[in-house]
């Protein structure tokens, strides 16, 4: 470090007259510091404290890597047993894949108009702001698989429940999202398009829809990938796809063939992410 | 003293910046001048190592700073400070905070990350915000000011770096008149009252006239002018920006400075209505 530029000598020699002027800013002060310092200390309590008050203990955990390490032993050499075992998978998997699909894209579809609605720039009246954020809230408190278990009730055992209950869960999240997205859009592409004589639609269509565009798209392709997974757990309570099948290979301790399913799906995972990498530069674009 | 040497930038086909050699020596107003996409912009970012010249040598009083990588290359960054034309500042930071980044080579890392910057690290700061009369300004959002009052608190972040040397990149180009003179005083105040050695992209040949000691002109990535203001010609000019000569010429607009897909007579047209 350069002890004695003159630059640094000329901004210190007027030290005192900015330290009587700009007393505030030039000391935050204990309070604030000790602020900072008691929020992190008091959450690091909390944590441990909560571990000790929900009688998780340590022990268990390494206790129980033992049979984890024999489970894990017993997976080797993951295997489907047979070709037609196999092409049962594979077409659950597809099972697994469309019920993703479609329900991501029913979900995003429904949320583009409630998610316009529940913007706060987008809507000046309250009441309708007020309805359509307390209802995406509503339905969104409901997770994924409890909305399957109803579905279930209602359409029966089977992959439509599955689409029905990912839409329900991920309206209300993408909903959120989007309003969110619409809030944060810049005012003034708004405002460019309000100056030319466009109407209050063609704003939106044309001043706030294209900067969102981009964010919403990454949002639809991550809960597609993400609801991948989520789809094989709704499977596990009956409707529909690979969950079934995994679930019932993890009772009946075929360890081997479970490992194969886990596998399978983790590649199905992996290739959805690649592709969806790829959509997402084609539609962000690059600025230039 | 600032020896560049032989240098070039490539980017695929172009080259941006073309076999480029000058010297600046210490405590000197340099003005590059030259149209847009004359290189000029790729010259100062080549210099702080934005851009990595493709061939060519950079050196600072003998040391060859176009070869340093990691702590040696981001102490040659805080000795060459950049001023820029969108300003660069962080929006959602405080006036104070963006100044005080002005000294991040200059703090450990664990205190600048944490805010804890010292005592003197702060009366520097406020002391630079002073000097450019906006400490009243320190708490503010930095996104809430004026482009002119943003461009000084960029000015203020690059003086707490203690820089040798202030590359600055068109600095004045988004900004009002008023403001731009506000901007350039500030600069000529720097250079004359610390010696400070400025290196400024301008597009405004009036400014360039007004405040540099030298100018640099250049055309296609290469110099192609190099000398006091006073022997930059109307002619020299003319030929150094072209199409664009009339616009920074400040001469009455002719025909010719029209988009081609104007009709000649659209203009007085428009302008009737």
């Amino acid at each position: 470090m350069t002890g004695h530029s003159p630059l640094r000598d000329a901004f210190l020699a007027n030290r005192d007259r900015i330290a009587d002027q700009h007393a505030a800013l030039l000391d935050p002060g204990w309070r604030s510091r000790m602020g900072t310092i008691a929020i992190f200390g008091g959450g690091i309590v909390l944590y441990i404290a909560s571990f000790f008050l929900l009688d998780m203990s340590l022990s268990n955990l390494i206790g129980g890597f033992r049979r984890l390490a024999d489970i894990v032993g017993l997976m080797f050499p993951p295997t489907p047993e047979t070709w037609s075992r196999f092409y049962l998978y594979l077409g659950a998997i597809g099972q697994t894949l469309s019920i993703a699909f479609l329900g991501t894209l029913l979900a995003a579809v429904l949320a583009v108009p409630m998610g316009f609605l529940a913007a706060r720039n987008v809507v000046a009246n309250r009441l309708v702001h007020l309805l359509a954020r307390r209802s995406l809230d509503t339905i969104r408190s409901v997770d994924t698989l409890i909305w399957a278990l109803i579905w279930i009730n209602v359409v029966g055992l089977g992959p439509f429940a599955g689409v029905l209950a990912i839409m329900c869960s991920d309206f209300g999240a993408f909903g959120k999202l989007m309003s969110e997205a619409i809030e944060t859009a810049s005012d003034k592409p708004v405002e460019g398009i309000l100056s030319t004589g466009g109407s209050r639609f063609a704003a939106i269509r044309f001043g706030v829809v294209p900067q969102i565009l981009p964010v919403f798209a990454s949002q639809i392709l991550y809960y597609f990938e993400s609801n991948t997974r989520s789809a094989t757990i709704i499977g596990i309570v009956g409707a529909g796809g690979i969950g079934l099948h995994l679930s019932e290979l993890i009772r009946v301790l075929e360890w081997q063939q479970a490992a194969f399913v886990i596998l399978m799906v983790l590649v199905t995972v992996a290739a959805i992410d690649q592709i969806s990498q790829r959509l997402r530069g084609a539609i962000i674009g690059r600025r230039r | 003293m600032l020896v560049i040497d032989g240098m070039s930038c490539v980017f695929g086909q172009t080259r941006a910046v073309n076999n480029v050699s000058l010297s600046i020596p210490r405590g000197a107003f340099v003005g590059v001048i030259g149209r847009s996409g004359a290189g000029k912009s790729t010259l100062l970012r080549a210099l702080n190592r934005l851009v990595e010249p493709s061939e060519g040598r950079i050196h600072w009083d003998n040391e060859d700073v176009s070869s340093l990588s990691g702590r040696a290359l981001r102490d040659w960054r805080r000795r060459c400070a950049m001023i820029f034309q969108q300003f660069n500042l962080v929006g959602r930071l405080d006036v104070l905070t963006n100044v005080l980044t002005g000294r991040l080579a200059h703090t450990p890392g664990w205190r600048s990350n944490l805010k804890l910057w010292s005592a003197d690290d702060r009366a520097i700061a406020m002391a630079a915000l002073d000097q450019l009369d906006i400490a009243n300004l320190a708490p503010q959002r930095a996104d809430n000011l004026s482009g002119g009052q943003q461009q000084r608190v960029a000015i203020c972040r690059a003086l707490v770096q203690e820089p040798d040397i202030i590359l600055a990149d068109e600095p004045v180009a988004s900004l009002d008149p008023r403001n731009a003179r506000i901007v350039m005083d500030a600069l000529q105040r720097i250079n004359r009252h610390y010696g400070m050695t400025v290196l400024c992209n301008l597009h405004s040949l009036d400014l360039a006239h007004a405040y540099c000691d030298r100018l640099v002109g250049m055309a296609a990535g290469r110099v192609v002018f190099d000398d006091v203001p006073a022997a930059l010609t109307e002619a020299a000019a003319r030929e150094l920006y072209g199409m664009e000569a009339d616009e920074v010429l400040d001469a009455a607009p002719t025909g010719a400075t029209q988009p081609d897909g104007v009709p000649a007579g659209a203009a007085s047209n428009a302008s009737a209505m």
